[in-house]
């Protein structure tokens, strides 16, 4: 088991150290520095490994505190004048929540399937080490976290030591119970999803009686301690008992679970053409040719991601402008316009969209030669950039709407705030519409198989979510956002539609 | 390996449906050591489904797999398979080298490297690149070699050589054809002349059944249309 455990933890750290690597490689003046002989120089290897490990010890224990204060920040919310009480109370029920929902036995990963499948590891073995490993780990790493937590709340010594063991064997408990109920059942517990949340919401709810003054008592984890050192004992000599892990792992990280924990693997999922929408109305085809029938073609054929959402998402609008109506007059929104920029940026389908133009059309179109010239290419991006506003112009006409109607509630007769507020969404809405598409056109970033293969594009969408994030906060007067939002939207359009119309032959490419 | 005598692998009663698509029914047949086997099938008629019965990657309705040799018959255990699938999934982010190495260190095999590098034929640049970067094809030799390295009884090809190119691909036939007097190799295919070049018999999956096509003492052109009939389920073989 010992060799099992050293051999595992070989692989994962020769893993991540690479990936650590790798992603050090993608950064713009790194990429010259680090040449990719890296990876079999001994020396160089062996000092960022350090860095790496280190990097990965700091973000676990990181996490881990964060569990730890934000369980103390809910305490405090919940009962201020007995936070100590609460901080128990809900740390004990998070653990019972854990029992249920932490399987590491039986979860779907890639190491399980690279391990066992690939490797052809002993399963028990892997199953023996990976237990202890992480039960091991998780005691350490709560033990550090009650020192750091004893600093800001009073919790007595023997408490602390029943909340370090009561979750530590109720974990062997749990993985136990997981594996009996997939022996008999042929699936892991937790997707049934009915039994799921019902167990989740309910203890969810007991975590919660503190707000009524309602404690865990101290005799009840010494009841829990006592049980989960006789069932942990009992579940352990199942688990070791148990032979067939080797087919249970097969059957539960098969190449199709473990592609599905990729990225690259949902975005493709994702963009996929949905069965309904293969047959086209012939009526919408009418009459059209060329490009524009390609790019009607392509709008039909993606109408659940594009046309069905932006319908879906205009109706969970309206139904929260109704609440806001009924709330009439409590809701000022000329006092929280910066919001409606992330708002818009949520509810645009570009990125979306883009992703289903590459998999599903360009990345096959752009092998020809025809579909790269320069004239075929700019006219295809301007019918797709007219569709893509028409699309996302719907969800933005019900928040026009619903904006004028709270206006309206709340007595603002000027007709001009109503006028500058449309411009303002519909500015927004073109500009989101007209972004992605252009870093699309610019950056093309994906690979055959949807990995994003360059890091300017990431950069750039991680850029736009922080710009919209702190734009929330800011708070202008009406004219002042309509009118900047407008030379914006209009000042960006020309630019970068000539950096389009420049550069995309080029960079409208295939990786 | 040596002195196990002729391996049998028999498939009884195998049955197993998707909801109310049954894809595999009563199948019954024989697989033995000594022959490379060719199955061949139509898109969709459950080549791969039969494999992964046979692997055990997911369950079966009914049936049972036996594999016999000169000390006995017993189950079939699923470490007597080595499966190479269509599309490898390898770590991406170790190297050819790490990956070899780990590999062999886990299952205890004394090895240099270099010897398997040479082997499949893996450049010097190639070695201390990282899986992520290799083409589909250079992935699936990788899974091809580890396969053959740890020297399962019965080994399970889902279309593999057609990723791999000229030189690889002779390679792997004449690796291929020196295992096959000790394991039972199937093989799956949409390649009729691979399969009638590399196999020693052809077995269809068509309506739900595994069929050998027997080559009598027909010539090439005559045994590829019996074949191509028997696929389109006008000839019954």
């Amino acid at each position: 088991m010992f060799n099992t455990l050293i051999m595992s933890l070989k692989i994962d750290y020769t893993y991540s150290i690479n990936a650590f690597i790798y992603n050090l490689r993608r950064l713009p003046i790194l990429k010259d520095l680090i040449t990719e002989d890296i990876y079999k120089s001994k020396n160089l290897k062996r000092f960022i490994s350090i860095i790496s490990i280190i990097y990965s010890c700091l973000k676990t224990i990181f996490f881990h505190l964060l569990y730890f204060f934000l369980i103390y920040f809910l305490a405090s919310i919940i009962n201020k004048t007995n936070i100590s009480k609460s901080f128990i109370h809900i740390y004990f029920i998070f653990s019972i929540i854990g029992f249920f929902i932490n399987n590491n036995l039986l979860n779907t990963s890639k190491k399980k399937y690279f391990s066992i499948v690939l490797f052809n590891m002993n399963a028990k073995k892997f199953m023996e080490s990976s237990l202890f490993y992480n039960l091991f780990r998780y005691l350490i790493l709560n033990i550090l976290s009650f020192m750091v937590i004893s600093y800001f709340i009073d919790i007595p010594f023997i408490i602390i030591i029943y909340l370090l063991l009561i979750p530590f064997f109720l974990r062997i408990v749990g993985e136990a119970l997981n594996i009996l109920f997939y022996k008999k059942y042929s699936y892991v517990w937790i997707n049934n999803y009915y039994l799921y949340f019902s167990i989740l919401i309910s203890l969810l709810v007991v975590s919660f009686l503190p707000f009524k003054d309602i404690f865990v008592s101290r005799s009840i984890l010494f009841i829990f301690l006592i049980g989960g050192i006789i069932l942990s004992l009992i579940s352990l000599t199942y688990l070791l008992r148990v032979k067939d892990y080797k087919i249970m792992f097969k059957k539960l990280n098969t190449k199709n679970a473990v592609l599905s924990k990729d990225n690259s693997y949902n975005r493709q999922k994702m963009v996929e053409v949905k069965k309904k929408d293969i047959k086209i109305d012939s009526r919408k085809l009418k009459n059209k040719k060329g490009y524009d029938l390609f790019n009607t073609i392509f709008f039909e054929r993606h109408k659940e991601i594009l046309m069905r959402s932006s319908k879906k998402y205009s109706l969970v609008l309206m139904g929260i402008y109704i609440i806001l109506l009924i709330l009439g007059r409590k809701v000022n929104i000329l006092n929280n316009l910066g919001a409606f920029i992330i708002l818009m940026y949520f509810i645009n389908r570009g990125a979306i969209v883009t992703q289903a133009m590459f998999f599903n059309c360009d990345h096959a179109m752009l092998r020809y030669n025809f579909y790269r010239e320069r004239s075929v290419l700019l006219n295809l991006f301007k019918k797709r950039l007219t569709t893509l506003i028409r699309v996302n112009l719907l969800p933005a006409l019900v928040i026009i709407l619903g904006n004028s109607l709270l206006l309206l509630v709340n007595g603002n007769n000027n007709i001009f705030i109503y006028l500058m507020l449309g411009l303002y969404i519909i500015s927004l809405s073109i500009f989101f519409s007209i972004h992605y598409l252009v870093i699309y056109y610019l950056l093309q970033p994906f690979d055959s198989s949807m990995q994003i293969r360059k890091i300017s594009y990431s950069i750039v969408s991680i850029l736009t979510y922080v710009a919209c994030y702190f734009l929330i906060d800011v708070n202008l007067n009406y004219l002042y956002f309509s009118l900047f939002s407008i030379i914006f939207t209009i000042v960006y359009s020309v630019i970068s539609l000539y950096l389009v119309y420049r550069f995309s032959p080029e960079t409208f490419k295939i990786n | 390996m040596l002195g196990r005598g002729i391996l049998k692998l028999e498939v009884i009663n195998l049955s197993k449906s998707f909801k109310d698509n049954e894809v595999l029914k009563n199948i019954d047949f024989t697989f033995e050591s000594g022959k490379i086997y060719g199955l061949i099938g139509r898109n969709g008629v459950g080549k791969t489904t039969f494999f992964n019965s046979l692997n055990e990657d997911i369950d079966i309705d009914s049936g049972a797999f036996y594999l016999e040799d000169s000390y006995g018959r017993n189950r079939l255990n699923t470490n007597d398979i080595g499966y190479v699938v269509s599309t490898p999934v390898v770590p991406e982010f170790l190297t050819t080298r790490e990956f070899l190495t780990f590999f062999l260190e886990i299952n205890h095999l004394d090895v240099d490297v270099d010897y398997y590098f040479d082997l499949v034929k893996i450049d010097k640049k190639d070695q201390d690149k990282l899986l992520r970067d290799f083409s589909h094809g250079m992935k699936n030799k990788m899974q091809i070699l580890i396969n053959i390295i740890s020297n399962p009884k019965v080994i399970l090809m889902d279309e593999p050589l057609t990723s791999l190119d000229i030189v690889v691909q002779e390679d792997m036939k004449r690796l291929l054809k020196s295992l096959k007097k000790d394991h039972i190799i199937i093989f799956s295919t949409h390649i009729l002349e691979l399969a009638m070049d590399l196999c020693d018999e052809i077995v269809i999956l068509n309506k739900k059944k595994l069929e050998s096509v027997p080559k009598d003492n027909l010539n090439t052109k005559k045994y590829k249309d019996k074949i191509i009939k028997a696929l389109k389920g006008e000839e019954d073989v």
